[in-house]
């Protein structure tokens, strides 16, 4: 897989065998009833973007400021932080989520989940 | 329980200052806080070292016992504490509770980290390892990108403008100018704040504190005993520490800090008071967003409202709740493991009205220093009361 390429995965969140709520990332124990067993779920398909900024000074491993990160709502109580596909970002905006390139550490390349804008 | 008491403050310049190791300025603060406290000749029960880097950018383990070799303290129990930017409150409420549990009678806490030395990449990637490594820190996330974060969403929620911000910076340089101690000695102007570079957008460079070396100290005593080395003890009559998830998109609320709510109103319930009676503050201003945010948050001002409070002059020196008199960490400088130790040395000469030029007006006798770790999972607060007062 290329760097610049992405392509469309699951975004899979952990859900409470107990209390039935949704977390991300990964808690060993429920952050809400502490019950100890877990299922991974699919989070929606589709979140919507809450912040973000456009960060000039990268940490070592990322080329090519501006990194626009943000923090995205799925709804049910799941967020999660990641990198964002756009030059220009707005509040509200819809996004999917992807899996593609996200920076290097210690000289070794990491993929992950970032988040696309929706063609509306 | 004891009562314990601070019965000598001391530190080191803050600044870039070329020719000092960590060591150096630990050894530096001890003996000066140890001096203040008229202990130079007494012995030192135990000592804690708040310090975040020391392995990662000075190459140096096992700092408290180095410190004790240093400063020939044999054979004090000591012991590093690291607890990211909140190292140095950790320190001391370790120091508070040694003495408060009787195990120890004279107490020597210090805070110090040796940073100008190290490239400002490097430095800036080992920080942002304090944030979730999965969730957070493989994305390319610093703490001035979640600062950022908070920035943007905090202003658009209470009507905060970038002006408010830059006020609190402005107040900060003012302030740090009066301070001897302080690494940043100039003044700036709203317009020359919001023109400054753009780190992560909404956030400056103004508005973000700098890279500094340093170090403060602080001697602990039961309080019963403390007239017996000095004058003007201060009391530590309220300690309270937080968490909170680590990630900043799985807080409750991101436009709240949670942890530091939490860790003051322990605080308060220890020293029996309310927000009402704390006289002066100093707040962990690591970036000028986290002024407005912590300070109500602990409660001195109500939600979305702290902006007014500075516009209207009442966080400056002559305010009625003067914050961050020492000119914060924006002005004073940020060394990690100092900063929490340097809130309490500045609280003590401000109680104890030593404090210069920066003098705050009014006559106080209680004030509260935030100190604040990870980016606001871990919050430590302390409350302070002069003892003759
Ligand atoms: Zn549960």
């Amino acid at each position: 897989m290329s760097k610049e390429q992405v392509v469309e995965k699951d975004f899979m969140v952990y859900r409470c065998k107990s209390c039935g709520r949704k977390f991300y990332p990964k808690h060993d124990r429920c952050p809400y009833c502490k019950a100890t067993e877990f299922e991974e779920v699919k989070a929606g398909d589709t979140c919507t973007l809450i912040t973000y900024t456009k960060l000039y000074v990268l940490p070592e491993g990322i080329e090519m400021p501006p990194l626009t990160l943000g923090i995205v709502d799925f709804g049910e109580g799941i967020r999660a932080l990641g990198q964002i596909m756009t030059d220009d970002p707005k509040i509200g905006m819809k996004l999917k989520p992807v899996w593609g390139f996200l920076r290097k550490i210690g000289g070794e390349d990491y993929y992950g989940f970032k988040f696309k804008p929706i063609e509306e | 329980m004891r009562d314990v008491a601070i019965i000598g403050v001391g530190m080191t310049k803050f600044g870039r200052l070329e020719g000092k190791d960590l060591m150096d300025l630990l050894a530096e603060a001890s003996l000066n806080a140890m001096k203040d406290a008229n202990v130079e000749n007494k012995e030192i029960d135990a000592v804690y070292v708040g310090n975040m880097l020391s392995a990662a950018i000075n190459h140096q383990t096992a700092i408290a016992s180095s410190l004790v070799d240093r400063i020939s303290i044999f054979p004090a129990a000591a012991d590093k504490v690291e607890n990211g930017p909140a190292s140095g409150g950790s320190a001391v409420k370790n120091g508070f509770l040694a003495v408060a549990s009787g195990v120890y009678d004279l107490v020597l806490v210090v805070g110090g980290e040796k940073m100008t030395s190290a490239d400002t990449d490097v430095l800036t990637d080992y920080i942002a390892t304090m944030t979730h490594p999965t969730a957070e820190y493989v994305h390319g996330i610093t703490l001035p990108a979640l600062a950022a974060m908070l920035m943007r969403i905090y202003m658009q929620r209470y009507g905060v403008t970038e002006r408010h911000i830059a006020m609190v910076a402005v107040k900060n340089h003012k302030n740090g100018m009066k301070n001897p101690y302080a690494h940043i000695h100039r003044e700036i102007t709203i317009e020359g704040a919001m023109q400054s570079v753009m780190i992560s957008d909404p956030l400056r460079l103004y508005y973000t504190c700098p890279i500094s070396d340093g170090a403060a100290a602080v001697i602990l005593c039961p309080a019963d005993k403390a007239e017996e080395y000095r004058d003007k003890p201060v009391k530590i009559i309220g300690v309270g520490q937080a968490t909170d998830v680590q990630c900043v998109h799985e807080r409750e609320d991101p436009a709240v800090l949670k942890s530091c709510r939490i860790a003051a109103e322990k605080a308060y319930k220890m020293a029996g008071i309310t927000p009402k009676d704390i006289d002066v503050a100093e707040v962990h201003d690591a970036f000028e967003i986290l002024e407005l945010v912590e300070s109500e948050d602990v409660g001195l001002f109500e939600k979305g409202k702290a902006h007014l409070a500075v516009e209207k002059g009442v966080t400056e020196i002559d305010g009625e709740m003067p914050i961050n008199p020492s000119g914060g960490l924006k002005a004073r400088g940020h060394p990690v493991g100092a900063t929490g130790v340097a809130q309490i040395v500045e609280l003590v000469w401000q109680l104890r009205g030593e404090a210069g030029e920066r003098q705050i007006k009014k006559d106080a006798k209680r004030a509260l220093a935030c100190n604040f770790g990870g980016f606001g999972n871990n919050t430590v607060i302390h409350i302070l009361e002069a003892m003759w007062k």
